[in-house]
């Protein structure tokens, strides 16, 4: 019975093309509307949850952004201010210093701006997130190579350069200091496409150099460290290292804070919480409903239109449950294969010929379509076709044979 | 909303489609228009569903519109058309900047700088610090800090002078910029800081802290290693300055460690003075190296993050009406696959194929109507609503501002018209379906 009803519900829908093609489309785009606003809030969700192991720490400046602390910190920080036999040193470390500039002093948009993360060129494959796939020579050119920097395919595309040139950088905001830099590598497509790397010990051997020669620090030279990243094992961990670091008196001008990267980040999306709220309670539900609507709109003409056939169906011995199954698998037919397709389409389109969504939240510049949504596209077009066709449904299944002939005859 | 076309294009456009409706009923000249109402209301499940649909997408854009509208509002009631912002040269924004007095101590002597009636120079210098604020008593899940604007000045009066602002309730903060709290036994105890809060931020402070929906004068919060006392609130709060607390450039840069300022602001006769005194500035001042432009401008670089939003809510807009689209046109196919014979009997009636073509998309346009207006009226129910976002120039730094979700004529007239032409690019195709159909087809 049940091979017939689907054969049916096959029929059903090929039989009324236009209105099923209408009604897929319908449902698809709004499935791809409601996947790219989920892929945001699932990344935005999955940074800011706190983990139990493997997590990540941030040092910073105490009260203020941008955080600038003296390049001095950055040994004993790293060491988590472990200063006593027993005191828990982190399992990995890196700092960040932030150096930025322009390719044309006379000229400067946004196309010919760059800015780098100084760092220890061994810490991208450890430290970094999704980079410890990345090429070790690329590091190891890094290393040879101080004036070495692996740039991000966008960033790059906007400079118009190209692996193995070299530029010179007027400095924003090391005033002063203008580098030159060689193009050693590219970053995966992805989450680093407008980020650039450069090897840390160059802009401080520049700072030396710049004192060397002028006789006077730079006005920078005490505020070049900007993040101390700490790798720790377990919660229990980053507390002691926490109370480590605050607790210390080598910390003091300025005093700096400890964090989990989760809650760190939360701060920086503080700024966007109503937002983000507008996105996850707003606009995924008003879409949800657009779609219910939509089948409901669909569902209910195809049940008005059929009346008479249904009641020839309860003539010929199908029983209400049936006509109930039948008008529901049609919906969910429809609504789960173009939720589908859709998840799939926008699966692929966004990661791979886009290289993701660019919608710039915070720090963060683009958002991936990940795997899950290709089990949340059907998901949503099944229950959202359920949902609308639920109605329309039950008048299917109630109803009245007298009366639909009586009207007929 | 800032766009290339000019404000009344919008305003009108609803109008304008109205205009061209008539046009269309005077050239057919006889459409069944009452037969097209009555169907309308017959059908009224369908209708309701349809024009739903419509509702709730133009709803939701309303709503985002209201919150794009809302930042546009913010940024460009900031800047004056006759000041001049100064930061030092290669700073993108005021948070990177770094002037020194000695190397800026003349420059409110330049030509073109305004002065008050007692002959001071109409200028304000300010050092501009973003604080990472603990929330008192966070709710769970919700983030433990918070980003908190602080403007370090001068002279509060003249600084508000300079940038349009004035007290709505308490007074200005002391020569020295703090003050001792008496002691429960009447002797001096704790120093505070004397602050003015801005109407948004006044509010946001409040949250978590005191029973009341905003902090008021006298009230007292934590900032930094300090506590601070508010002794004044700062208006209008529809700028970026709502957001801020003012205090003593001399107490509030030394505690967070910048002993420099960050801005000098200065107030010309008008916008046309301004770009001179920014170019002259700029090029031309000695002392150091610095970057001027006219406030306005400077704001205006701020909407970067807003013309990313507006492209984002566009986009989402545009793919939420394909839905809707698509919505109307199986209705429209629906109702004219059901009424085959009436367009037979309007055919013999002596109604033309234009006239039946006209008839099912206005029919069209009546649902996109009644569903735009109800979106239009459920959306400007977020008129006044407030938000947090960033205003930012795409180029470092920014401002973490709360708005005011504003629905103008303007937003409306967008949601209505988006609503209409979904109707129409929706309704032609069935209406042209139903305008071949022929008279003895349709009576067979």
């Amino acid at each position: 019975m049940f091979f017939k009803l689907f054969l049916l519900m096959l029929k059903n829908l090929r039989r009324h093309l236009l209105r099923t093609s209408l009604t897929a489309v319908a449902t698809m785009v709004l499935v791809f509307v409601v996947i790219l606003v989920w892929s945001i809030l699932y990344f935005l969700d999955v940074v800011t949850q706190e983990r139990a192991k493997d997590l990540k720490a941030i040092v910073t400046e105490r009260w203020q952004i941008p955080s600038q602390m003296p390049f001095s910190y950055a040994d004993s920080l790293s060491r988590g201010a472990a200063s006593k036999p027993d005191d828990i040193v982190p399992d990995d470390s890196m700092t960040w210093q932030f150096y930025g500039g322009t390719l044309d002093p006379n000229k400067r948009t946004r196309e010919n701006l760059i800015f780098f993360f100084a760092m220890e060129p061994k810490k991208l494959r450890t430290m970094m997130d999704d980079l410890d796939t990345l090429d070790p020579e690329l590091i190891r050119k890094m290393e040879q190579n101080k004036r070495g920097v692996i740039v991000g395919q966008e960033r790059l595309k906007a400079l118009n350069k190209q692996v193995g040139e070299r530029f010179t950088v007027s400095s924003l905001n090391y005033k002063g200091i203008d580098l030159e830099f060689e193009i050693v590598g590219v970053f995966p497509q992805g989450r680093y496409d407008q980020s650039a790397v450069m090897n840390r010990d160059y802009l401080n051997d520049a700072l030396d150099d710049y004192y060397r020669k002028r006789g006077v620090r730079h006005p920078m030279h005490d505020r070049t460290l900007n993040l101390v990243w700490l790798k720790v094992p377990d919660s229990r961990a980053f507390a002691r290292v926490a109370e480590q670091i605050m607790t210390s008196g080598l910390y003091t001008q300025p005093a700096v804070k400890c964090e989990t990267a989760a809650s760190g980040i939360s701060t920086w999306l503080d700024a966007y919480r109503d937002l983000i709220w507008g996105m996850r309670w707003l606009l995924s539900p008003a879409v949800l409903v657009t779609m219910a609507l939509v089948v409901a709109n669909t569902i209910s003409i195809s049940v008005r239109e059929r009346l008479t056939e249904l009641a020839v169906m309860k003539v010929l011995g199908y029983r209400p449950w049936h006509l109930l199954v039948l008008v529901l698998g049609e919906a969910l037919l429809v609504g789960g294969l173009s939720g589908a397709a859709s998840a799939g389409l926008t699966f692929w389109v966004i990661n791979h010929v886009f290289g993701g969504l660019k919608f710039p939240i915070a720090f963060f510049p683009e958002f991936l379509v990940p795997r899950a949504s290709l089990w949340w596209g059907p998901v949503l077009g099944a229950a959202t076709a359920v949902a609308g066709s639920i109605l329309p449904a039950w008048t299917a299944r109630a109803v009245r044979v007298s009366e639909v002939f009586a009207k007929v005859a | 909303m800032n766009s290339v076309l000019p404000e009344w294009v919008y305003q009108a456009s609803p109008a304008a489609m109205a205009l061209l409706v008539l046009v269309a009923l005077l050239v057919f000249r006889k459409v069944p228009l009452r037969y097209n109402m009555r169907n309308v209301l017959v059908r009224w499940r369908v209708t309701v569903l349809t024009a739903s649909a419509f509702a709730l997408i133009v709803a939701l854009l309303t709503v985002m519109l209201a919150f794009v509208n809302g930042m546009y509002r913010l940024t460009e009631g900031s800047g004056q058309s006759g000041n001049v912002i100064v930061l030092s040269d290669g700073a993108t924004d005021e948070l990177f900047s770094n002037l020194s007095y000695s190397d800026t101590s003349n420059i409110e002597q330049e030509p073109g700088v305004e002065r008050d009636e007692e002959g001071r120079a109409l200028c304000s210098r300010e050092v501009y610090i973003i604080v990472n604020q603990p929330v008192p008593n966070a709710p769970p899940g919700r983030p433990k800090r918070r980003f908190v604007q602080v403007r370090g000045v001068d002279d509060p009066r003249l600084a508000a002078r300079v940038h349009g602002l004035s007290l709505i309730e308490g007074q200005w903060f002391s020569e020295a910029g703090v003050e001792e709290l008496p002691s429960a036994d009447g002797r001096v105890g704790q120093q505070v800081i004397q602050a003015i809060l801005g109407e948004a931020v006044a509010v946001e402070l409040a949250k978590g802290l005191y029973d009341k929906p905003r902090l008021e004068v006298g009230d007292l919060f934590e900032l930094g290693p300090r506590t601070w006392k508010v002794v004044g609130i700062l208006g209008p709060g529809s700028s970026t300055f709502g957001s801020e607390i003012w205090g003593k450039f001399q107490v509030v840069g030394p505690l967070f460690g910048k002993e420099r300022y960050t801005s000098i602001v200065l107030r010309t006769a008008d916008l046309d003075s301004a770009r001179r005194l920014a170019e002259h500035l700029t090029k031309n001042f000695k002392q150091a190296a610095v970057q001027a432009q006219p406030e306005w401008d400077y704001y205006k670089k701020l909407n970067a993050t807003n013309e990313q939003f507006l492209v984002s809510i566009m986009f989402v807009a545009a793919v939420m009406a394909v839905g809707g689209v698509f919505s109307i046109m199986n209705t429209m196919f629906a109702a004219i696959s059901q009424r085959i014979k009436d367009i037979g009997v309007l055919r013999v009636l002596g109604y033309s194929r234009w006239q039946i073509l006209a008839s099912f998309f206005l029919e069209s346009l009546l649902l996109a109507l009644a569903g735009g207006l109800v979106g239009c009226a459920v959306g400007s129910l977020a008129d006044g609503w407030t938000a947090s976002s960033i205003v930012s120039s795409g180029q470092g730094g920014g401002k973490t501002v709360i708005l005011r979700l504003v629905v103008d004529v303007r937003t409306l007239a967008v949601g209505l018209t988006f609503s209409l032409v979904m109707g129409a690019v929706g309704g032609i195709l069935p209406a042209v379906s139903a305008m071949r159909i022929r008279i003895l087809d349709a009576l067979r």
